[in-house]
This record gives structure tokens, sequence and C-alpha cells, in this order.
């Protein structure tokens, strides 16, 4: 009689489908985003990523706004990289207008964008590593993020959100202290670099903990149109800004950091040696960069541009950041949408959940870097 | 490939597909007459490299947008002190501008490795709008499909998943149409 | 504790000294309150950088005894850390009403104060001080971190002022509790 005790042990360890809410207020989720997951055990059936609690209508809010009153709607998108946001409406915009800017307003704007790369980056080493259960890396990464952000202070007093990237070139110029700062901070950076590379990135169980988890092939990359490090960390070379350079791009030399496997540990490394890449392209600005302008003469209080359609994109903090603008000649734009890396690069979540564990949710949520600003706008 | 070459080979593939009087800035731009070509003209697309769906967005060519969809008053003069020039004024109906009955889709689509951009623009009717779903294609398509959705009230053939996303259940309409009026909700007191 | 609290004005009342006890009962009990605010990991938006700033190596929100509390269950204060949108308001009450007694919130940033540069949007609550009750406001957009170690000290000198006899434990705004927005749809 032993077909009776085999059923009974399978009725022991028989498991159901079981619902569980992830958010949106959750300490891991980076935001407001809630995740509907549906596990069997311990694997993962069914990942419904839901998004929208920080939907705020900018899209919308800019058909009223004048064209300087959107930059400073375009801060609060990627609050935790707002130069890039600036710099791309702005790009957009000047496009519509026809504006030149002058020589040093764009290495000025490189050089901001680049900084908050930095900046970005930093924080993502740093709640990345809470994720996975290294709280110390957060509070070496805010260390040195509050430097950063006491450069942005000192050239445009703000910490987050700056409004610094106006139409036409920028809000100020930066002054000779700033620059020697900037260098010191640059120095001191490159040391730090590697001290992370000894506090997480070559820690073992980090490795095992992301090496082999969230893996996303390149054609799965592409067809989701995932951008930025999460692109590359699949081996897709696709970045703005080798792509069609904008800026100062073209004038510096840089490399841009290729993953091979895709996994989390890939699209964490790639971020983290392009904070070393974006230290090359500020040194480099600060070298090149000449005295002069640093704002468009012209510029009207009030633009007005002539009716026409533009498309600017950049490489944000996040991915390829794009702005759609459409103008019928009035004082606001007559459209404005935005193409939001986070907001796509999230969408891959469903695919790449299912059938992983419970425990790595949160690794490969981590490893996408989304800013919830920016996903829901 | 070049700019020239995708355009013409485009053009001789298809019946539809023309040059645009307005093209977005700097980048190639087509349109389509016919929404329902959608599928065979990106499959062709993807099949000569354009594997990368950058956007899928749509505009509303009805007119300058209604103050009605916004809570308050949007006009920001009110924060002004007394006396001071008035800054942006409500948006107003440009004479000479192209408006029209009209929802325009705009699909962009990249060559990685050729680096290049192509605009597709496709007009569909404001009532009951419709296209083919590209998420079979692209599975990018899927979220931003439901994002036109929900702000512009597209409905996309096809989509295995045509539902809101970013908007709470409860707000009626779809916000971004010109038209759209803003019912006053419960938090709305 | 929960129990002594709520029996102890009327017990005390009746003793001969009574009020001298709960005096001196107050400013103990409140001293231990106000010297661990643990707030609630709740980001919205672009403030929660800012007050995850605060808990980093710089500012060091540890030193007043300020520790982050991922679970609402055993959190003092939340921190509205960001723009309240439509979607997140009802969550945001039942999050509120997880808390337990006294509860405090900081509306931290213009948005969470007034509904800041979406003041005429569709889907944003124009405050949270329309969904509950806010005990400290912070200007700016988004704050300094001081600004919001600043408006810790405030809310350390409110709950200073707590007695226990007039609110029986509770925070003084909170003897009405948070605004049911919907009767039907009413939590809590």
């Amino acid at each position: 009689m032993s077909a009776p005790l085999v059923t009974r042990q399978d009725e022991f360890l028989k498991t159901d489908e079981l619902f569980i809410n992830l958010g949106p207020q959750h300490p891991s989720t980076h935001g407001v985003l809630r995740v509907g997951l549906t596990v069997k055990g311990e694997v993962i059936v069914k990942a419904v990523p839901d998004v929208g609690y920080l939907h705020r209508g900018t899209e919308k809010l800019s058909e009223v706004r004048g064209y300087h009153h959107c930059v400073v709607l375009t801060d609060r998108w990627d609050y935790v990289a707002a130069m890039p946001n600036n710099l791309v409406f702005c790009l957009a915009a000047e496009k519509l207008m026809n504006l030149q800017v002058p020589e040093r307003a764009n290495y000025l704007r490189t050089i901001m964008c680049e900084l908050n790369r930095i900046a970005s980056h930093l924080l993502f080493f740093g709640t990345y590593g809470i994720d996975i259960g290294a709280f110390t890396p957060f509070l070496y990464a805010f260390r040195e993020r509050e430097m950063v952000l006491d450069l942005f202070e000192m050239a445009c007093g703000a910490r987050l959100t700056y409004n610094y990237i106006r139409l036409g070139g920028v809000m100020s110029d930066i002054t000779p202290e700033w620059t020697s700062k900037t260098r010191e901070f640059l120095d001191y950076f490159k040391a730090r670099l590697e001290e992370y590379d000894s506090l997480l990135t070559y820690n073992p169980i980090f490795q095992d903990r992301t090496k082999t988890v969230g893996l996303v092939s390149a054609d799965q990359a592409i067809a989701w149109g995932l951008s930025g490090p999460n692109l590359r960390a699949s081996g897709v070379d696709y970045d703005a800004r080798k792509f069609e350079p904008y800026a100062a791009y073209d004038k510096v030399r840089f490399e841009v950091p290729l993953g091979k496997g895709g996994s989390c540990f890939d699209r964490y490394f790639c971020r983290v040696r392009e904070m070393g890449e974006s230290v090359r392209i500020v040194e480099q600005c600060l070298d090149q960069m000449k005295e002069g302008e640093f704002m468009a003469k012209g510029v009207a209080k009030v633009p007005k541009p002539q009716p026409g359609e533009a498309y600017a994109h950049v490489e944000g903090a996040r991915g390829n950041l794009g702005i759609y603008l459409v103008s019928d000649g009035g004082q606001s734009p007559y459209r404005m949408h935005v193409r939001a890396p986070s907001f796509i690069n999230l969408a891959i979540l469903q695919e790449i959940l299912e059938g992983k564990k419970v425990a790595d949710v949160i690794a490969i949520l981590g490893s996408i870097d989304i800013v919830l600003g920016e996903v829901d706008r | 490939m070049n700019a020239e070459e995708l355009l013409s080979r485009l053009g001789a593939q298809f019946a539809g597909i023309e040059k645009t009087s307005v093209a977005v800035k700097d980048y190639p731009t087509v349109r389509l007459s016919d929404p329902s070509a959608l599928g065979a003209v990106f499959s062709w697309l993807k099949k000569q490299g354009f594997e990368y769906l950058d956007m899928i967005t749509a505009v509303d060519y009805k007119g300058p947008v209604s103050p009605k969809g916004y809570v308050m008053d949007p006009n920001p003069n009110a924060f002004l002190p007394e006396g001071a020039t008035p800054q942006v004024e409500a948006p107003t109906a440009t004479p000479g501008f192209p408006y029209r009955e009209a929802i325009e889709l705009v699909y962009c689509a990249s060559h990685l490795k050729g680096k290049l951009k192509l605009f597709l623009k496709v007009e569909l009717p404001r009532q009951n709008p419709s296209a083919p779903s590209l998420a079979g294609l692209f599975k990018t398509a899927d979220w931003q499909e439901r994002e036109v959705f929900d702000l512009l009230g597209v409905r996309f053939e096809g989509h295995p998943n045509l539902t809101k996303i970013l908007t709470p259940d409860f707000i009626q309409g779809h916000p971004l149409r010109k038209d759209y009026e803003h019912v006053p909700d419960r938090f709305d007191r | 504790m929960g129990v002594i609290l709520e029996r102890l004005p009327g017990v005390a009342k009746g003793l001969p000294g009574g009020e001298l006890l709960l005096t001196t009962a107050d400013t103990v009990i409140d001293w231990g309150r106000k010297s661990s605010v643990w707030p609630l990991t709740f980001g919205l938006a672009c403030c929660a950088i800012e007050m995850m700033a605060s808990y980093a190596s710089r500012f060091d929100f540890d030193r007043m005894g300020v520790i982050p509390r991922p679970t609402p269950r055993q959190a003092d204060v939340m921190i509205v850390a960001g723009t309240v949108v439509k979607k997140m308001a009802d969550p945001i009450i039942q999050i509120y009403h997880q808390m337990p007694e006294p509860r405090f919130v900081i509306s931290m940033g213009s948005c969470a104060n007034c509904g800041g540069p979406y003041w005429d949007s569709y889907s944003v609550v124009k405050g949270v001080d329309k969904i509950i009750p806010v005990d400290v406001y912070i200007a700016g957009c988004p704050p300094r971190p001081e600004a919001l170690q600043y408006a810790v000290i405030k809310l350390q000198e409110k709950i200073m002022k707590m007695k226990l006899a007039a609110t029986r434990g509770a925070a003084p705004q909170q003897a009405s509790g948070s605004r049911e927005l919907d009767p039907a749809k009413a939590l809590g």
C-alpha cells in the first residue's frame, strides 16, 4: 500500500498560486511603483507592473505654459538627473526657433550633464547596494554625491531641480573658483572609483547575487526598446552621444562601456564604468573651454516659434531621452511628448521576472534603475 | 543606407507612402495614407534594419487646448504682481495652421548601425480612431500604445492588453485630447 | 504601553497630587517620543531624494533619533515627500491609518503643501492636507535636507507640548482623524 502515501506527500508539498502586492509603498521599489506578483512557491509565474502613481500630467500642462516655463517642468521628470532633461527640451525648442547656442554654453551643458550623470549613477550605486543587502555603499556614494551637488549649488543655486540649461544657452557662467573646485573633485573622485570597485564590484557575494540574474539578450533588449546602460549591458552599442552628437560631445573623446551578457551585474558595471568616462569628458571640456558668451543673444522673453515639429534626443542618465515638440506658432508648445527611457525600460520587467525567484525581484528591479517621475511624468 | 535612398525604396515598396509637407526637423519623415498598412510597413522596415522602435505618440489637431481640461484656470499670469506685463497668454488659434478633425499617430524607428532615424505619421479620424497594433512586431509597443490609448483614446486593434496605464480609473476621457474637459472628482474639493 | 497610557489620566486624576504626577509623566513620555521620531520610508517624488540625502552621510538624521522604518506599523511620522497624485491618494490614506497613534505627518515640499508646479493639473491632489491632517509644512521645491531637519525639530517641539490628559495619548490634530473623502469608500 504505497500509493496513498505518495498522494499524501504530494498533497503536503502542493503549492497554490499566491498573489503578492509589491508597492506602491515599498522601500525597495524606488518610488511609487506597484508590481503585482503571482508566485507559485518561490517561483514567479506572472509579474504585472502597475505604474501611474506619480502621473502628474506634465504633457498636458506644457500646452498652457510658455517655453521658458516648460524647462521648469522638465526638471521634475528624472529628478535624479535633471540636467539632461533641461537640455533635451532646450535642444528641441532651439531647433524650432533656429537658435544658435554659443560655443561656451555647449561646453557648460556637457559638463553639467556629465556631472549629473555621476550624481545619478552614484545614487544608483548606493541604492543598488541596499537592494542587494549591503548598506555601506549607500553612505560612501552619498558622501561623493553631496560634493557634486555642492558644485551644482555653486553654479545655479539648486541641489536637485536646476533649471540651469535655458533656451539659448545656460543660466549663468561658471567662476574660476568653480573650475578649480571641480578639478579638485574629479581628482578626488577617480581614487574613489577604485574604492567602489573593491567595496562592491569585486565583492564575491555581490557578484554571486547579480551575475546570473536578470539576463537580457541583445535581441530582447532591442525588441523592448531598452536604452542607456540597460541596452549597452546587453552588448548593443547605442548611445545618443555617439549616434547624433549634441552639445560638445563631438569634440571630446570617450568610450561607451559595453557589457556582454546583459545580467544585473553587467548593467551595474556599465554604470560604474560610465562614471569614469564622465570624469574624462568633464576634464576634457574644462581643458578645451574658451572664454565667451554663455547665452545666445536675442532670445525672446515669450518665444513664439514658427509652426513646425522637432525631435531631439539626448543620452540621459537612464537612457535615450527624447522630446517630440509640435508648435502651432503660439506661445506654448502645441504638443510635447517625452520619450521617457525609464517608462520604456520598465516594461521589460513583465518578461524577465517570469520564472525567477522571489528573492531576485528587487535585484532585477533595482538594476533597471528607474525613476518614477520619469516613468509616469 | 542614407535618408534619400530609404525614402525612395520605401516609396517604391508601398503605394500609400509620401513625404510630409511639414517634416520633423532634421529627420526623414513620411506619411502613410492607409493605417491598415502599418503592420506591413513596419515589418518591411524591421527587415531593413529598423529594428529599434523609439517612440509611439499621437497629436490631436483639433485646435488650441481647452482651458476646461485643467482643474483651475491655467493662466499663470494670475501669480504676477499688480501692474506686471503678462507673460503667457491662453492658447489661441493661429491663423494658417492646419487644424483639423484628426489625430495623427507618430512613430519613430531607428537603424542602429546606419545611425538613421525615420519618422512615420498616420492620420486617423477623431471619432473612434483605431490603428493596428505593433505589439507583435516590437514588444516596446505594448506600453507605449497603452499610453497613447490612455491619454488620447486611440484604439490599437490586436493589442494584448489595451487598458489604462497612467491615469487613475475614475478619470473620464482622454486628457491629452484638446477638448478634454475635467470633471471634478472627490479630490478636487 | 497603550493600555497604561489610556487608563493613566483617569487613575492619576483621582489620586491626591495626581495632576503633578501626570505633568511629570507627560514630560517623560514626551521626551521619549521626541527623541525617537521614526519616519516611514515613504518617498513619492523629487523630495524623496532629498529625504534620502538627509539620512545619508553628510546630514546624518540618526543623530536626532530619526531612523527610517520600512513598515507603517512601526513608524511615528510619515514624511509625505513629493507630489500626491490622485491614484496614490487612497494608498496614502490607507498607510496613514495603518500607523499607530500618536502619528504625525510632515508635508515636505510645495507639491505636498499645495500642488506646487502642478496647481492646475488634472491628476494631482492639491495638497496632502486635503486627505490627511498635517503637523508640519516645509516650503521648497525641493526643500533642502536642513529644512527637513528643522521640520523635525519643530515637530519635536510640538511633541513636547503634548498632554496625556487632554488627548488620551493622541496628537492634537488626530482627534478627528483623517478626512473621509468618499463615505461609501471610507477606509480605516
